[in-house]
């Protein structure tokens, strides 16, 4: 919904013929840096900015203030903080460092699966390795084999705090910060409301929960994303591909976008003119890239073999069938030297992709959780539901990466992103209340492009990051999280001037037409159910035959307002690639302007 | 004019963001001090507030601190009686936590008032470098890391501070500014150094006629006089009627502790310590008798009696009379010429004077400093170039207060984010001065702030690292010694501007 305007001659129109940028920049973010007085909060404090200052003294500034709340938020409690037996995601992290540390490569997918085994790609252990060996030279008994199991030392806790802080500010927020840059100006957005948009971006009160609080290490998942489209914006292809297999490498939950890798990927292949060689190129870096993040997997289990040391010293006698791909047993020599490499990529792929688990895990906010109250869906047969989800997802994927392939053009990226992840949340199978940061990244990136800042898209962008904190509420609320869950959403309402804090992104100057209006209602009836519920919550114990009455409501209202996300950025892709007759298009904006 | 931004409320709503994520940070035994005097003041009856030690930290604040504590007990009781228990020592149930983070930061709105006054009270080209020193004051790492981190109530303090700094500028409200400063002066006693300036200006400005110092204005007398009674009436009334003022003052100044504070406040005597450690070295060289009893004590550098090895003690009576000799000279400029600049120009001196002579200074006592001056730093770039290394230093030298690992990167970041950011704003709104700068002075705080930063890193991080445990108090000496220097530095540069301006 872009700002609507009585010519059919849109400015964006030029993009389409113009994939230099440089044509663009003319149009350099008057909006924003024309006006009298910020728009918003966040406006005003790099009100001074504008203009004048450098970036190279701006950013340091605003790397260090946003690192200052991470900080903060970290000094609150983690994920199962002295909540034993099995605590929590901190002590998942914190056992693979002491696993990967104390145990021979080959035995890293095998070791005691009932206590937080190894479940995640293999650059997730290497980091953990690497955290792990940094941790034992400061306190050897912090990764201790067995008995450092549950460990809450503050200093530890320190520790761990500071090894995401760094992978953040290491790969994150350089690749986000590089992004923007290039973004804006693909998009020709004035440094100043890059700066803007950047600390918006980096101020997401839904990643900062995730990974500093609550502890993950997502940031880097996601950084790598962000590094592989801002490769795109640039250009590099090739790098695209290697950063997004490291993404896949570290969090396999990436595959959320690999469509939209492949179809941009493909599309610039094919078009404007089908282009072979290049093709062949990013098909073999992406081979290539990962070998080399199986390799040390590989060499570890093949050296080990060879060394005597066993994968799993916990059992003997003859080897276990394959937990996955049974039938490769028939082909393969269980002697042979080549074996224990198979078991171990087996074995990782099984860890990795639980596909024995069901359609979805607790309460997330997604269709099947959402469509489970009304019809117990968890009854029919898990085969069923399976294909089910596929179908889904495939159909809900389709539509935005079709676009993305016909016209693989930079702009789109982050539109095309989020309407794929987007679906994958919403329809996919095993899906985890956290996985919304994955559609929140590039909707959030969003803030970045032209009109970024405008009301429109700053209260979608909103709206979407409100809800998805707004959903894993019951997941913080379970550890004592609610103080820095309300500080950090509603200082990033405040800062972006919405709602709660204002309702001054609904109203356009001068505009009174219905979109608005329809926009105000719709979110304004969404932020009342979420205050509704919060004060809910607070005030009364659920009916006792309905339990989980809260969660459950907090599903559905969530589930709703994701399906608008879904809608909205499918449907301004839609519009922004220009794919559909230009007639209808027209016709749509006249409607509009009526 | 249109409005400046960032205004001082966002600031204001931002910062406090951070400062409730910063509630399960580490706080020292001034919480506790403070949950006590919750529990004095609401379970005893008023005459037993000076007397009550079953804690040992017993009750050494003026009676309207004890009153705003009375006030805030009023609250605490519905949030958690058991804080309340004045036997419920070491209590910090999360209830407790929340109820006094939160204490703080409702009462910093004080400042906040204050500060939008000073600002209001500015016009025409200076408002926004009005504005500017406001937020760096709003923010000041100092309020943060003692305040926020540490605990203690600075921020409310201040805002009376400046409340009465801001109404002294003009001559309808002078009267007010004084009982302002007299009702401060009785919830924290600290404010005693900078009553001189107080008293110096009321008496020239407002008691004294504008024409001659000998017409004496009765009227503004008497009405400052009974204004200033009745406060301390209200104060110290209830407990004078007991007969409880010698033990009251017996509780606000106990003559019995050190020259140097535990940590060594960066003033003259940490210079002097310094001096002592290294004549300790040199002595057998230089033929200098080493008195053995206190090399034991110097040694570990972190005691509060502290005890020259080489160099002649130190009584209170010496620090009290450099106190005054160093407090005088100003006020005699100040006497001369009672324009508003001159009198915040004297309230730091004063700050200065006995933050660097004082006896038993405590390194908290340098906000007493930096924050009038943050007032009329930006008056032009000499002021300025006084201010900065006082900056670097004040701050630098609160590092030590904190000394847990998650904490670390809160006040380091925190304080380098200040300091670039504000030293860079004030770089660019002070204005250029009509005298000519010093040459030197200038170099000198480049220096200084050049060479801060490889000494914050090795006492931060590099002398764990090569050290480990051990010679502790050795990062703690280099930080005091330095900050020392750019205080003193400041000083002198500070003194030469008001002089010459």
């Amino acid at each position: 919904m872009a700002k609507p305007s009585p010519s059919p001659h849109k400015p964006r129109r030029k993009a389409k013929q113009a994939v230099n940028s440089i044509s663009n920049i003319h149009n350099v973010g008057t909006v924003e840096t024309m006006s009298r007085a910020p728009a918003f909060p966040l406006a005003a404090f790099l009100w001074p900015a504008r203009g004048t200052v450098s970036q190279w003294e701006l950013l340091p500034l605003i790397l260090m203030a946003v690192g200052l709340f991470r900080w903060a938020a970290g000094l609150w409690g983690y994920s199962g903080f002295e909540k034993p037996p099995m605590f929590g995601d901190y002590e998942a992290q914190r056992h693979w460092m002491e696993l990967t540390t104390q145990l021979p490569i080959s035995q890293w997918y095998f070791h005691d699966l009932q206590w937080w085994g190894l479940d995640y790609p293999p650059l997730t252990a290497y980091h953990s390795w690497l955290c792990g060996k940094i941790g034992s030279l400061i306190d050897p008994s912090w990764f201790a084999l067995f008995s450092s199991r549950g460990l809450h030392d503050p200093t530890l806790k320190v520790f761990m705090r500071a090894t995401v802080i760094i992978s953040e500010y290491l790969i994150y927020i350089p690749a986000v910060v590089v992004f923007v840059r290039r973004y804006s100006r693909l998009n020709g957005v004035a440094n100043w409301s890059a700066a803007v948009a950047l600390v918006a971006i980096l101020m997401q009160p839904a990643t900062i929960l995730i990974d500093h609080v609550h502890f993950q290490y997502n940031t880097v998942m996601l950084g790598f994303v962000v590094a592989s489209m801002s490769s795109m914006l640039a250009g590099r292809n090739l790098w695209a591909a290697v950063f997004f297999v490291a993404a896949l490498g570290f969090k396999q939950m990436a595959l959320y976008y690999a469509l939209s890798v492949f179809a941009y990927l493909l599309g610039s292949c094919v078009f404007p003119r089908i282009n072979i060689p290049r093709l062949i190129a990013i098909a073999g870096i992406t081979v290539v890239s990962f070998a080399i993040l199986l390799l040390p997997l590989v060499i570890g289990a093949l050296s080990d073999a060879r060394n005597g040391i066993d994968s799993r010293p916990d059992i003997d006698g003859p080897r276990p069938p394959l937990p996955l791909f049974q039938g490769l047993a028939d082909y393969l020599d269980t002697e042979a030297f080549y074996y224990p490499v198979v078991e171990q990529l087996v074995q990782m792929v099984h860890r990795v992709f639980p596909f024995a688990r069901g359609l979805f895990e607790d309460k997330v906010a997604n269709f099947w959780c959402a469509l489970n109250v009304v019809f117990k869906i968890k009854n029919y047969p898990a085969e069923l539901l399976q294909r089910g989800a596929l179908v889904a997802t495939l159909a809900s994927i389709a539509p935005p990466n079709i676009v993305l392939f016909l016209r693989p053009r930079k702009e789109l990226l982050p539109l095309a992103f989020a309407t794929t992840a987007w679906g994958f949340f919403l329809f996919s199978y095993q899906v985890h209340e956290k996985s919304v940061l994955l559609p929140l990244m590039p909707m959030t990136l969003l803030l970045a492009s032209s009109h970024g800042l405008n009301k429109s898209t700053r209260a979608w962008v909103g709206f979407a990051n409100i809800l998805g904190c707004w959903t894993m509420f019951p997941l913080l609320q379970r550890v004592d999280l609610a103080m820095p869950y309300a500080v950090l959403t509603l200082l990033w309402t405040y800062l972006l001037g919405l709602p709660p804090t204002s309702l001054s992104a609904y109203f356009q100057e001068g505009g009174n037409n219905w979109t608005q209006w329809v926009t105000l209602f719709i979110h304004g009836s969404f932020y009342l159910a979420m205050t509704l519920w919060h004060v809910l919550v607070q005030a009364l114990q659920p009916p006792p035959d309905k339990p989980d009455l809260w969660v459950v409501a907090n599903v559905g209202v969530g589930a709703a307002g994701f399906s608008l996300c879904y809608v909205w950025c499918l449907g301004r892709l839609v519009m922004q690639s220009e794919i559909l007759p230009r007639s209808w298009f027209a016709k749509k904006e006249k409607v509009k302007t009526q | 004019m249109s409005e400046i931004y960032p205004s001082l409320a966002q600031c204001a709503i931002v910062a406090g963001a951070l400062k409730i994520l910063l509630f399960p940070a580490y706080k020292s035994t001034d919480f506790e001090v403070h949950r006590n005097w919750l529990a004095i003041t609401n379970s005893l009856p008023l005459w037993e507030w000076y007397y009550e030690k079953a804690s040992e930290w017993t009750l050494d604040y003026p009676p309207f601190f004890a009153y705003f504590e009375w006030v805030m007990s009023q609250v605490a009781k519905l949030v958690d009686p058991a804080m309340l228990k004045v036997y419920n020592l070491e209590y910090d149930s999360w209830q407790t936590v929340y109820f006094q983070r939160f204490t703080v930061i409702i009462s910093e709105l004080l400042l906040v008032w204050a500060l939008q006054m000073f600002i209001d009270s500015s016009h025409g080209a200076s408002k926004r470098a009005a504005q500017a020193a406001a937020i760096s004051i709003l923010l000041s790492p100092g309020l943060f890391i003692i305040d926020h981190i540490h605990f203690q109530y600075n921020g409310a303090m201040y805002g009376i501070l400046i409340a009465s700094l801001v109404l002294a500028r003009k001559k309808s409200t002078l009267l007010w500014s004084g009982l302002l400063f007299a009702a401060l002066l009785c919830m924290k006693h600290i404010y005693l150094y900078l009553a001189p300036a107080y008293f110096v200006f009321l008496l020239r400005a407002y008691c004294l006629s504008p024409k001659s110092v000998f017409r004496i204005q009765f009227l503004n007398c008497v009405k400052l006089g009974a204004g200033i009674g009745a406060i301390l009436g209200t104060a110290f009334g209830p407990f004078a009627l007991k007969g409880q003022i010698p033990q009251i003052f017996s509780r606000l100044f106990p003559f019995s502790r050190g020259l140097c504070h535990a940590y060594w406040a960066p003033n003259v005597w940490a210079m002097y310590s310094f001096v002592d450690r290294v004549l300790i070295i040199l002595a057998p060289r230089l033929g200098l008798s080493v008195k053995e009893g206190a090399l034991q004590s110097v040694t570990r550098g972190l005691v509060g009696d502290t005890s020259f090895a080489v160099l002649p003690d130190v009584t209170p009576r010496v620090c009290f009379a450099l106190t005054l000799i160093f407090q005088a000279i100003p006020l005699l400029k100040l006497f001369a010429q009672p324009t508003w600049d001159n009198f915040i120009g004297a309230v730091t001196l004063c700050g200065y004077a006995s933050f660097l002579f004082g006896w038993h200074v405590h390194e908290k006592a340098i906000l007493l400093v930096i924050i009038p001056f943050s007032l009329i730093a930006l008056k032009d770039r000499r002021y300025l170039g006084a201010f900065r290394p006082l900056a670097v230093s004040g701050h630098v030298s609160l590092f030590p207060l904190l000394f847990t690992p998650a904490e670390f990167p809160l006040k380091t970041v925190y304080t380098v984010f200040w300091l670039i950011l504000f030293l860079m704003a004030f770089d660019r709104l002070a204005p250029a001065s009509s005298r000519a700068r010093f040459f030197l002075f200038d170099r000198f705080s480049t220096l200084y702030i050049t060479i801060s930063i490889p000494l914050i890193v090795y006492c931060s991080l590099g002398h764990g690292i090569v050290f480990g445990k051990s010679y502790e108090f050795l990062p703690l000496m280099f930080t005091s010694s330095y900050s020392a220097i750019g205080v003193v530095g400041s000083w002198v540069g500070f003194m030469v501007v008001y002089f010459t301006s």
